[in-house]
């Protein structure tokens, strides 16, 4: 009756609903109960009802015996009148029947003790009535009627009757009132049957009701029952099987959404810390949604620490929303609910209503928190089961990889131990027959050998030769220096005793002896004019000239070579005069006493051979900063051979002019000579007969550097400016190289030797001593060239000629002495000048001055023997405290490497300038420096060999100062228990580090960044990079271009970088090179981060990776980047690149 | 039989390789094809053929094969000795450096990487130093970003530690809630997580220290040589490499590039050419 569906056994089971069975119970008692009333009722009804019958039967009885005695007496009473028979009939009868009525009238009341009581007496009353009336009868039978009227007379007889009915009627009133209580009293039963007949159906009707609401609600609850259990039953379905966590999120949101009739949800799993999203459930694709969230974060988070749920009625924004292909809404009324589990919450379940959420949804959620919670877990179990099947498994995986890599490695242990037995075998067989090669080679070595030394006998004996030549040639020199000092003596005493003479101022001597004496003095003062020639030029060549200068006024130099010439001019009928262009500087700076002494004697020579016509001096500009001084005449003109050989010393143009014109001959190769001192040149234009030009062209500044080395004749055309000169000078002097050296035969095993010379012989002469003194020789005729081979092959040691055509040999020798890979060579500087200070300042071991001597340059190649001998290795040790230096110079000093300590900047800076070292350790803190500025001093100036540096710090260094030491020094150390054994290492790598080979990329590199580049010219560029050798590796490509180059290590550092860079104008960022991997901030966020910027937004950005994947590209240039570089960078694409994405 | 299945199996490798760039045409061929028949097993597959199909056209299949192909496998402090090596005899040296850049190659999820910066910080060398975390896998490369742990892990973790020298307490560098260990944010501070592969990535920086163990032994030789090339040319002189057990230089190309630090170990040290 209560549980209709009979298929579910647990409802059967299931007691009933004690209300209800108290209210059945109640109807069955009141059924009961009712029923009894009824029947007692209905009873007393009956008995009542009875009890008047038995009353009116008592009272009919009393009546029957009444007239029964009546009868009787009647019949008495007819016979004694009668003495008939027949009328005592009903006496008779009445006689037969009275007891029997009487019997029953007494059984009647025999419940009445008062009306058993009165029958007594009224049967004995009847009894004596019936005596009297039969003695009557038997007197009337016998005596007749008299005795028997006397009988009745007598009256005993009427009062028997008067008293039976005396009796009689107290008895039926007995009765009567009897019967009248009982109508009485059946009334009132009545009365009270219909009472309680009424109420119990009113009752009836209420417990009817009762009940029937009861049955409803029973009924309702069953169906509600029925619902949830058809829920779990379907939950149970949803959850059934081993599904991964996400795939039960979704069943069970299916399931949940469609039976709960939600229209959004959302499922969280988590163990109890933190809840991840597992499945989502009509919720609009780009709703925002929570992801994940920590217990007791947020509303979900509550809801797992509370494990209580939660209903919402107005949501909040943020929450879940609920999207379809029409469009999207908030659901209105949200239910999250927790999933426990052993009271540990497993899971949070939302889900978003467009309806208020019933209350049996929330019962059956309630219901649902375990078997869900239970689900989660074991789908957490199963996964945290499969992970441990996953690694066990994984490492059985790498058990057996590594299994089989021992494997293989013993194979291959194997394999190589039979390679090696094979090959040993092999080696006795070569051993066997290299012994008898060797024999062989033996015989021919000897050959050799006794070949070597005669080649080597007759080079000798050329090398003999050749000194003698140069000595012979310096001989001279000497010889002419010392002569004409000599001369000079004996000439003086001459000169002023004839001029004594020719003045004869005692008048003794005769006119004729006059005339000798003047001739004496004349030919003196030639002899003199020609000896100071003579010893100006020597002086000139041995380099004993000084130039001093100071600051020559063009005018007043005008003015004076007027006043000396004038008179001259007006002596030979010539014309003169001098014109200063308006353009030329009011003054220059030379040394005024040789400009002098060059346009005198080109004046002399002009006036000397003019006959005719006029001499003149022209000034005039020669190019921004040179001016030109041009003496012309109207004479005899050059012819153009002879052009070639007037500045030479002692030819002239005929050998008959100086008889005609007098004159040394030597005055031009003077002023060649100091015209060069000067940094000037000397121009001839001449036709014969027609006169010559003579063009003076010299700085406006004496600049020492512009002073070119004293080799050839002045070449007859006009000066060019001496740029170009170089430039055209350089390929028309020496094209090629023609002779060969050892570049194709390097063996590795001799030492190396480059000679930079342009002259071919003497670079010849000395290849061939380095052959002897066991060096294999390169040569190279150019600066460019040098460099290139130095770097190329780094030679263990230099001989470097000033002199060269493209640059000044000095300049080579900064650039070999400033490049970290060439600086530890040592190099010997010979040439023709003097410049000793200069060329030693510079980091030259020596210096010689041409014309060498065989034994100098074999000295000098000793000398660089010995500095890259390892006995010569020179380690600087700077360091304040006296234990440590002494330490570490006991510790790096052994058989080839002497230390040297010194404990102030000032003494490493006198050392430095003084000795050379391969190698400097340096501490940081110093008495009178701090090692910063001392490396920035040594950096900055030339005057000072710049070794490699180890900073060796007993500080931790910040990362800014390490940043500042890399520019100056490859390798810092951080004193500590191991850091002697890598001072150790550092020292000695430095020590040895001859061969390095650079790589091709750099090289060509080098040779590019001699280039400046336009469009790089004076940008800035950002480089956004962690690495050191990357940093200086880009530098070092850009820098030499013109471009300034900021560094930044990290994103973060760049996006702050460019934020100065905005501030200030002048120092805006051009484009940006962004390295991908850095720590703090990667390139890729920078990058994303740069574009949000509105500035920046157009700012050239090229990202630098060392990933190769073409999704790498996509990314950097998702991110903003304009292009993409894979390293290793090659040096052209990136140029390329900067060059394509510099603004213009 | 076998023929088809090693010609499929080089098949998928190539479209793994020519539809992502994931090379792993020259791992240990044993090795990949023993996972991959593992992968296609659980993931349910009939044949190589199939999984193929579904990597072209299910991105997910790319990150489920990739954990399979991926050995994910490594505890922290892994090889104690190993650590104890590192700390007390290639610190030292370290010492020496004004400024540290350590690479763990194929650090997984992450326990080598929490390793050793646990151990330099325990040295004093953590401020000085940055560390490279690089591995293929993006999804184990978050897992080392995040530094969760489950918590039974972390009994074998501790013994390790200490077995290692550990100068402090595991726990000082984790806190637990709900059978999860997080490891301290600060131990990432210096650390910069990327995905690198040593099978197509080139040089990124000059380290003194690559710990790259368990790693080569995946690779078949010509790509082990690539690696030990790469690590050769990354390091700076005299700087550290550090191995797996089982994994050696000894027939590796570049060989004679690095010397015995510690044989035992697999501890190397680049050699001056």
């Amino acid at each position: 009756m209560i549980a209709s569906s009979a298929s579910t056994t647990s409802i059967n089971k299931r007691p009933l609903d004690p209300r209800t069975t108290l209210g059945l119970g109640l109807a069955i008692l009141f059924f009961i109960v009712s029923g009894a009333i009824a029947y007692s009722n209905i009873r007393v009804l009956r008995e009542d009802a009875a009890k008047i019958v038995h009353s009116h039967e008592v009272i009919v009885a009393l009546g029957e015996v009444l007239s029964t005695v009546q009868d009787a007496e009647t019949g008495q009473r007819g016979y004694l009148l009668t003495g008939d028979e027949r009328y005592l009939e009903p006496y008779n009868n009445a006689v037969a029947t009275v007891g029997k009525q009487i019997d029953a009238l007494t059984a009647l009341t025999r419940d009445n003790r008062d009306q058993q009581d009165r029958i007594v007496p009224l049967r004995r009353h009847v009894d004596a009535k019936l005596a009297e009336l039969k003695s009557t009868l038997a007197v009337r039978e016998s005596q007749g009627l008299q005795p028997a009227l006397k009988i009745v007379t007598s009256d005993r007889g009427k009062a028997e009757m008067d008293a039976i009915r005396a009796e009689l009627i107290d008895m039926r009133q007995e009765e009567s009132s009897l019967r009248r209580q009982r109508v009485a009293e059946m009334a009132d039963a009545n009365r009270s049957a219909w009472i309680s007949g009424l109420l119990s159906g009113a009752l009836g009707i209420v417990l009817t009701l009762i009940v029937g609401f009861l049955i409803r609600r029973a009924s309702i609850a069953a169906e509600r029952r029925q619902w949830l259990q058809s829920g779990q039953l379907g939950l149970g379905s949803a959850m059934l099987g081993d599904p991964s966590t996400n795939v039960l999120g979704d069943n069970l949101l299916a399931f949940l959404v469609k039976f709960a009739g939600a229209q959004a949800g959302a499922v969280f799993a988590g163990d109890g810390a933190l809840y991840r999203l597992v499945a989502a459930y009509g919720v609009a694709a780009d709703a925002p949604i929570v992801e994940q969230f920590a217990f007791k974060e947020g509303l979900l988070g509550q809801v797992a620490a509370h494990r209580e749920p939660t209903v919402l009625a107005d949501i909040p924004d943020g929450y879940l929303t609920i999207g379809s292909g029409l469009g999207r809404d908030k659901p209105r009324h949200l239910v999250l609910f927790p999933a426990i589990v052993d009271d540990v919450t497993q899971g949070v379940v939302e889900l978003g209503f467009l309806h208020p959420v019933d209350d049996m949804v929330l019962e059956f959620l309630k219901e649902a928190s375990a078997s869900i919670g239970t689900a989660l877990r074991s789908a957490r179990y199963r996964a945290e089961l499969q992970d441990l099947l996953e690694e066990t498994q994984r490492q059985a995986e790498e058990l057996q990889v590594q299994s089989e890599e021992l494997r293989v490695s013993n194979e291959e242990l194997e394999e190589q131990g039979r390679a090696l037995k094979e090959s040993q075998v092999r080696l006795e067989q070569q051993q066997v027959e290299l012994e008898q090669t060797n024999s062989q080679l033996e015989e021919q070595a000897l050959q050799l050998e006794n070949q070597r030394d005669d080649l080597a006998k007759s080079s000798a004996a050329i090398a003999l030769k050749a000194r003698e030549l140069e000595q012979a040639s310096r001989y001279k020199s000497d010889f002419l220096a010392n002569m004409s000092h000599e001369l000079r003596t004996p000439l003086n005493s001459l000169l002023i005793l004839s001029k004594l003479l020719a003045d004869n101022p005692t008048g003794n001597l005769s006119q004729e002896q006059v005339r000798y004496a003047t001739t004496i003095q004349s030919s003196g003062n030639d002899l003199l004019a020609l000896i100071n020639d003579i010893l100006d030029l020597s002086k000139i060549e041995a380099g004993h000239l000084e130039v001093r200068p100071e600051t020559v006024t063009l005018k007043r130099l005008a003015n004076d070579l007027e006043q000396l010439f004038r008179p001259v001019a007006s002596e030979r009928g010539l014309a003169f005069d001098i014109t200063i262009a308006p353009d030329c500087p009011p003054s220059l700076e030379t040394d005024r006493q040789r400009l002098e002494q060059i346009l005198k004697n080109l004046l002399s020579n002009a006036m000397k051979f003019t006959e005719t016509g006029g001499v003149g001096l022209a000034v005039s500009m020669a190019g921004p900063d040179r001016i030109a001084l041009s003496v012309t005449d109207t004479g005899i003109g050059i012819t153009e051979e002879q052009q070639q050989s007037i500045f030479e010393a002692f030819r002239q143009a005929d050998g008959t002019i100086s008889r005609k014109y007098g004159g040394t001959g030597l005055g031009l190769s003077i002023s060649r000579e100091l015209a060069r001192l000067l940094g000037a040149t000397i121009a001839l234009e001449s036709q014969p007969g027609q006169g010559s030009r003579f063009t003076l062209t010299l700085p406006l500044v004496y600049d020492p550097a512009q002073v070119s080395p004293r080799a050839e004749p002045a070449i007859p055309t006009p000066p060019p400016s001496p740029l170009a000169r170089r430039d055209a000078a350089a390929p028309a002097r020496r094209p090629k190289r023609r002779l060969a050296d050892d570049r194709d035969a390097l063996t590795g095993a001799q030492r190396i030797l480059l000679v930079v010379e342009d002259d071919d012989s003497f670079a010849g002469i000395v290849r061939d001593l380095s052959h002897e003194m066991g060096f294999q020789c390169l040569l190279a005729g150019t600066a460019e060239e040098a460099l290139e081979i130095a770097r190329r092959y780094r030679p263990n040691a230099v001989v470097l000629d000033v002199g060269l055509p493209d640059q000044s040999g000095l300049a080579v020798l900064d650039r070999l002495k400033r490049d970290d890979d060439t600086r530890h060579i040592p190099i010997h500087v010979v040439s023709a000048n003097y410049q000793t200070q200069t060329a030693l300042s510079l980091g030259a071991i020596g210096y010689l001055v041409k014309p060498v001597k065989r034994e100098e340059l074999a000295g000098a190649l000793d000398a660089l023997t010995a500095k890259m001998a390892p006995a010569s290795r020179r380690v600087l040790i700077v360091e304040d405290d006296p234990v440590q230096r002494a330490a570490v110079g006991k510790l790096l000093a052994s058989g080839d490497v002497e230390t040297v300590g010194v404990s102030t900047a000032a003494e490493c800076l006198e050392r430095l300038r003084t000795e050379t070292f391969d190698c400097m350790v340096l501490d940081l803190s110093l008495p009178d420096a701090s090692g910063f500025t001392l490396l920035e001093t040594l950096s900055q100036e030339g005057h000072h060999a710049f070794p490699p540096v180890i900073v060796y710090t007993g500080h931790d260094l910040s990362v800014a100062d390490e940043q500042r030491l890399r520019r100056y020094s490859d390798s810092i150390i951080v004193k500590g228990a191991r850091s002697p054994e890598r001072l150790l290492d550092e020292v000695s790598l430095f020590l040895h580090q001859v061969v390095k080979e650079l790589p091709p990329e750099q090289q060509s590199m080098i040779q590019k960044a001699r280039n400046r580049d336009a469009i790089l010219e004076g940008r800035r560029i950002l480089v956004v990079e962690d690495d050191v050798r990357n940093v200086y590796s880009l530098t070092s490509i850009l820098e030499p271009r013109g471009a300034t180059v900021e560094i930044a290590r990290n994103g973060q550092e760049a996006l702050d970088a460019l934020e100065r860079s905005t501030q200030d104008g002048a120092t805006a960022i051009d484009l940006v090179l962004m390295d991908v991997m850095m720590p703090v901030m990667d390139g890729l966020t920078a990058t994303r981060a740069i574009r949000q910027n509105s500035h920046w937004r157009k700012l050239p950005i090229i990202a630098l990776t060392a990933k190769a994947m073409p999704d790498d590209q996509e990314r950097c240039i998702e991110a903003g980047a304009n292009d993409y570089m894979a390293k290793p960078l090659d040096v052209d694409k990136l140029l390329s690149l900067v060059r394509v994405w510099m603004p213009r | 039989m076998d023929e088809i299945e090693d010609l499929e199996i080089r098949l998928l490798l190539e479209a793994l390789y020519q539809r992502y760039h994931y090379d792993f045409r020259h791992y240990a061929r044993a090795s990949v094809k023993r996972r991959l028949r593992q992968a296609r097993q659980q993931l349910g597959y009939p044949s190589f053929s199939a999984m193929q199909d579904a990597l072209f056209r299910d991105p997910i299949m790319l990150s489920r094969l990739l954990d399979f192909l991926t050995v994910q496998v490594s505890e922290m402090f892994r090889d104690p000795s190993y650590f104890r090596a590192i700390r007390e005899k290639v610190t030292p040296h370290l010492r020496t450096y004004p400024s540290l850049k350590v690479w763990i190659a194929g650090c997984s999820t992450g326990e080598e990487l929490y390793s050793f910066v646990i151990l330099f910080r325990e040295e004093g060398l953590e401020e000085r130093t940055i560390f490279y975390a690089t591995d293929i896998n993006p999804t184990a490369l978050d897992a080392a970003a995040r530094g969760i742990y489950p918590i039974q892990r972390l009994k074998a973790f501790t013994e390790n530690h200490q077995r290692s020298g550990g100068k402090s307490s595991l726990s000082d560098y984790y806190s637990t809630a709900y059978g999860g260990a997080v490891f301290d944010k600060s131990l990432r501070d210096r650390v910069v997580f990327s995905d690198h592969s040593l099978v197509t990535d080139a040089v990124f920086a000059e380290m003194q220290l690559i710990s790259c163990r368990n790693v080569l032994i995946y690779f078949d030789r010509p790509l082990q040589d690539r690696a030990v090339g790469l690590f050769r040319d990354s390091l700076a002189r005299k700087g550290f490499l550090g191995l797996g057990s089982k994994e050696s230089l000894r027939f590796s190309t570049h060989g004679q590039a690095f010397a015995d630090f510690d044989r035992d170990e697999k501890i190397y040290q680049k050699q001056e050419p």
